[in-house]
């Protein structure tokens, strides 16, 4: 039993070693914190249930090509067939996300909206602050048009006004009745500020025309995600066997919103994981091993206790005493870093969307964290304090009195020495690897040429609304004036419109090249590439570099032309070895009619849409004229000639001047835009830089201290050898030796663990197998000359003494 | 008088600790031949073992000189001074000192691997021969913590004479052993002696002192007697000290 005296004991002994004391509780404190700080951060990022009733049964149902589960919106014939077929999903409703255009009382705005079936607010529980949700009779074609907005848009747009309900919103150039207001904070599935009918009648429209949504529904109890995924698995796959036009190597899974969103990149956040449990072990075995050392230390009152009659259980609560004192101040320090760094984190995160931040992005010290919080204390506790304790009360106290057994509790000891270092090495190559996978990353996308300059131009969207502009001539003319009057401001310099910019994601399509043949079946055989309009003259003032033939010129405007441009990595890929000026490629539609071959007039450098490195960047690109093709939403890009906020001025007046209801969004400078787009990349890589200095730090001063400990427990044997005649050089060669083997045994499952993990992550963070070799080699090249060092030093010291003293050495 | 081995003269050991000088030794001046058979002995904290240090090269001098085989090894490099314990000099300890980590043969074998001039084979022989010496081959892959202790510092005898050192230093061999043991051990350096063996023992075991032919009394860091066994004759050196 623990007495009030041992309590007292353990005080005194931590107050008498002020440093031990601080030194221990700030690692624990660090690894406390570093690992509940990552593992809150995920959770509330991606596996918190939605604070909605119910939250933890609510499912997205998404669509995956070839096994990626990239949250794409299903074929709704497909949605259909799910709905009828899937036991354990109940409480179906399908939606897709849309931008919509608003005209108020001070102008157009652009909202994030959703078009949903009726049940969309019934799945979340939630009831509207004023008035009423869908009904069933909203979903008809037909019906009178109506919308449900946001808290913000009702004290943005009506001032709060309680009689709203009935009023009239004009969303993308059509009247809408408004019947409702959501609560505040309320923007489900994500960002939507706007809710309206998604009026899709699937049935009566083919395969191959019918649109496409995002399902959502409730789990029915008893059934689990892997369950509902492998019934959802073996749906699609009739489907893909009857319709292999339309579904080749297409599926669906269901999961979670936050974590649906994850994709592939779900092998990046369990690693994560895992570093943030390596951190934490590493910071254990550095406490357990000081504290080791100093059991060790008072291993001669340990004997005397024990030869006095204290109980062996006694002995290990009296030691065990300060591992618990330790890990509580430490984790309690750590726990007010943690909150302090979720702040932050709040604040940053807010950040990464131009819009709406996400609503679930709620962080802070939740029950998750206060529970994983006390599970880490009590773990860290048993890891650091249970072996020292254990290993020091269960000893000859006979033999250790009579001072005789230092060699065979050297020995031992010696032992664990090694497996503390080895295990140091194995977890601080595994976090490294990882931290530096992420890092990597982030510094290849913070420094990648996207292909385009990105300095000082002004970036803003347009989504022009098909009620408005549904004729092709009404677009391509929209755009000619808005660039006409924009170029004549004197304050601006080129004005530029594409459907994407270099550094931002753009759509994709699948294209045929002329006289070749694509083996199989579906469109997936056929290669994908980004596919991106530009307004004629876009291409040269972005400063995308022409290789060969030319850039679009007056000769490509018109609808009945067709021409592209594509990137010398489309070239390289298609045409290796030929020209491709005046070669042909086609647009894979669904059902193949409408044949259209489009020729190559020109072949410019590579452009990354998206993220470097990563399967979209290296996508290959194909430039369509506008005025051939043109879209519904484009990028502006326009060269700054006075500051940011008369340029917005400008734009919003000159657009208001061409069409009061079409907003332009997102206004940006264009490097804030490419930036933006990586911020999440950023944030992670900052973090995990953190976790890379905190790793190096506590496996360094870890390595150091177990070696010179080590060493200094064959100080002796060192005296031994050299009283023998062996050189100093060769005592030095030899426990470097010894410490490279510990090296090789810790380093290589190491370096295979930290690879395996920095491999899954590869694949997702843009990064390259030789981007691997160059950090697995770098990882191993700085803990290499840790374990050298710590090795080095030590032995020089020891080394200082002559052998007589060495021999006497206590 | 056979080949002089050792020559100390006016040899000084001062230890500075904080602010404090202890003077260890004190203008020890001694000779040892070739084939001697000398006891150091003296109260605790007398100096002997210093002094014992000072002849194995295990630590130097503060003032004075020192020639062992007529070389003069005050004031050489650390290298060389490594050479000559490695090839001149073997080390019985009391505690043993052997590696917990090697059997005895690699015990034995181990100054032997730092001479570059042996193979892997004259090392093998030498270690053989030592070990049959102190009659220990039968337990040349034990591990020490398998021996006894007379056992143990049979082989640490063994390692000691392995490389055919020019002399043997002896710090308090029978020092932790029990009598019948500590017999064992003293019958195995009276035999080494008898062999020709050139043996230097610190002890302050009166019995073990008197299988020594000279004795060599320390007090307070210095000679204070330096008689041959059962003669009563005092050395040249300890008429000095007295005068």
């Amino acid at each position: 039993m623990i007495i009030k005296n041992d309590i007292g004991y353990a005080f005194r002994l931590l107050a008498k070693s002020p440093g031990f004391t601080a030194l221990t509780t700030l690692v624990m404190a660090t690894g406390i914190g570093l690992s509940v700080y990552l593992f809150s951060f995920m959770n509330t990022m991606l596996f918190k249930a939605l604070p909605f009733p119910d939250g933890d049964t609510l499912v997205e149902i998404s669509k995956s090509i070839s096994g990626a589960p990239n949250n794409e919106e299903l074929n709704l014939h497909d949605y259909q067939q799910i709905r009828e077929q899937v036991k354990g999903l109940k409480e179906f409703g399908a939606y897709r996300y849309v931008s919509v255009n608003v005209a108020g009382r001070d102008g157009a705005r652009r909202y994030a909206g959703t078009m949903a079936e009726s049940n969309i607010f019934e799945l979340t529980r939630t009831k509207p602050i004023l008035g009423r949700g869908f009904a069933p009779k909203d979903d008809k074609q037909g019906s009178e048009r109506v919308v449900v907005i946001g808290y913000d848009v009702w004290q943005l747009q009506y001032n709060a006004d309680e009689n709203v309900l009935g009023q009239v919103l004009r969303v993308d150039g059509n009247s809408h009745k408004i019947i409702g207001v959501m609560p505040q904070g309320y923007f489900f599935p994500n960002n939507v500020e706007i809710w309206l009918p998604l009026r899709e009648d699937a049935l009566n429209q083919s395969r191959d025309k019918v649109g496409k949504a995002n399902g959502l529904a409730h789990l029915v109890d008893g059934y689990s995600v892997d369950e509902v995924n492998q019934q959802l698995a073996a749906i699609m796959k009739r489907i893909e066997t009857r319709y292999p036009e339309t579904n080749s190597e297409a599926s669906a899974y269901a999961a979670s919103i936050p974590s649906a969103t994850m994709g592939d990149g779900i092998a990046v956040v369990y690693s994560m994981h895992i570093a943030g449990i390596l951190i934490l072990i590493l910071a254990a075995v550095n406490v357990g091993n000081l504290l080791l050392s100093r059991a060790i230390e008072r291993g001669k009152e340990t004997a005397i206790r024990v030869a006095l009659g204290a109980p062996r259980h006694r002995i290990i609560g009296q030691m065990l005493l300060e591992s618990i004192i330790i890990c509580t101040v430490g984790g309690i320090i750590g726990l007010l870093m943690v909150s302090y760094g979720l702040t932050v984190t709040q604040t940053i995160t807010d950040n990464f969307n131009s819009g709406k931040p996400t609503f679930w992005f709620k962080f802070g010290i939740d029950s998750y964290t206060i529970g994983l919080f006390l599970t880490f204390i009590i773990t860290t506790i048993i890891m650091t304090g249970l072996v020292p304790a254990w290993k020091n009360s269960g000893g000859d106290f006979n033999a250790v009195l009579r001072d005789g057994t230092r060699g065979a509790l050297g020995k031992k000891s010696s032992r664990m020495n090694k497996i503390l270092v080895i295990t140091e090495i194995f977890l601080s190559m595994g976090i490294l690897i990882a931290a530096s996978v992420i890092i990597l990353s982030s510094y290849k996308a913070n420094h990648a040429d996207y292909g385009a300059k990105t300095e000082n131009i002004l970036t803003a969207r347009l989504q022009l609304p098909q009620a408005s502009y549904a004729e092709d001539e009404k677009r391509i003319e929209l755009l000619e004036t808005l660039q006409t009057r924009l170029e004549s401001d004197t304050k601006v310099g080129n004005v530029m419109l594409a459907s994407s910019l270099p550094g931002i994601f753009s759509g994709t399509t699948r294209v045929a090249i002329e006289g070749e043949e694509y083996a199989g079946e579906g469109n997936n055989r056929f290669p994908e590439v980004n596919w991106v309009e530009v307004k004629t003259g876009t291409l040269q003032k972005l400063g995308v570099e022409l290789q060969q033939g030319r850039y679009f010129s007056n000769l490509d405007k018109g609808l009945g032309k067709k021409t592209v441009v594509v990137t010398d990595s489309f070239a390289e890929k298609h045409f290796a070895g030929v020209d491709p000026v005046g070669r042909q490629i086609r647009v894979v539609k669904p059902n193949n009619d409408q044949i259209e071959w489009l020729s190559i007039v020109g072949v410019v450098k590579h452009t990354i849409h998206g993220r470097a490195s990563t399967p979209s960047g290296n996508r290959p690109v194909v430039f369509r004229p506008y005025s051939q093709n043109p879209g519904t939403f484009m990028f502006l890009a326009m060269e700054m000639r006075a500051g940011e906020e008369l340029l917005v001025r400008n734009l919003r007046e000159t657009l208001k001047s061409i069409d009061p209801e079409l907003p332009a969004y997102y206004i940006q400078t264009y490097e804030t835009s490419i930036h933006r787009g990586i911020a999440p990349l950023r944030f992670v890589s900052s973090v995990f830089l953190l976790f890379g200095i905190a790793t190096v730090v506590l496996a360094g001063s870890g390595i150091y201290g177990v070696m010179s400990n080590t060493i200094n427990q064959r100080t002796q044997e060192i005296g031994i050898k050299r009283a023998l005649g062996a050189m100093d050089e060769r005592v030095t060669r030899e426990l470097l030796n010894s410490g490279a083997k510990l090296l090789l045994m810790g380093g290589i499952p190491g370096v295979l663990f930290g690879g395996a993990m920095g491999f899954a992550m590869s694949k997702v963070m843009g990064l390259d197998n030789s981007d691997l070799l160059l950090i697995c080699g770098t990882m191993v090249g700085i803990i290499g000359s840790v374990v050298i060092f710590a090795t080095w030093l030590p032995t020089k010291e020891a080394l200082k003494l002559e052998p007589s003293q060495a021999l006497h050495y206590e | 008088m056979s080949e002089l081995l050792i020559d100390l003269k006016g040899i000084k050991k001062v230890f500075y600790t904080d602010e404090i000088e202890t003077h260890a030794l004190s203008d020890i001046s001694l000779s040892v031949h070739k084939g001697e058979y000398i006891s150091i002995s003296g109260p605790s904290g007398c100096g002997k073992s210093t002094l014992l240090s000072l002849l194995g090269l295990l630590d130097t001098s503060s003032e004075g000189h020192y020639a062992l085989a007529g070389k003069n090894v005050s004031d050489i490099s650390k290298r060389e001074r490594a050479r000559i314990r490695n090839q001149e000099i073997g080390f019985i300890f009391q505690s043993f000192n052997l590696i917990s980590d090697l059997d005895v043969e690699e015990n034995v074998e181990l100054p032997l691997t730092y001479r570059a001039d042996l193979s892997k084979a004259d090392r093998a022989s030498m270690v053989k021969s030592a070990l049959e010496k102190v009659d220990m081959q039968h337990r040349a892959k034990h591990f020490p913590s398998q021996l006894s202790g007379g056992q143990q510092q049979r082989v640490a005898v063994a390692r000691a004479i392995a490389g055919n050192p020019s002399i043997l230093l002896a710090d308090e061999p029978t020092g932790n052993l029990d009598s019948k043991n500590a017999e064992a051990v003293m019958q195995l350096l009276d035999k080494l002696h008898s062999e020709g063996a050139t043996i230097c023992m610190v002890t302050h075991d009166p019995r073990s002192a008197m299988s020594a032919q000279r004795n060599i009394e320390v007090l307070d860091g210095r000679v204070v007697s330096d008689q041959l066994q059962n003669s009563g004759e005092a050395t040249i050196q300890s008429i000095e000290v007295a005068l």
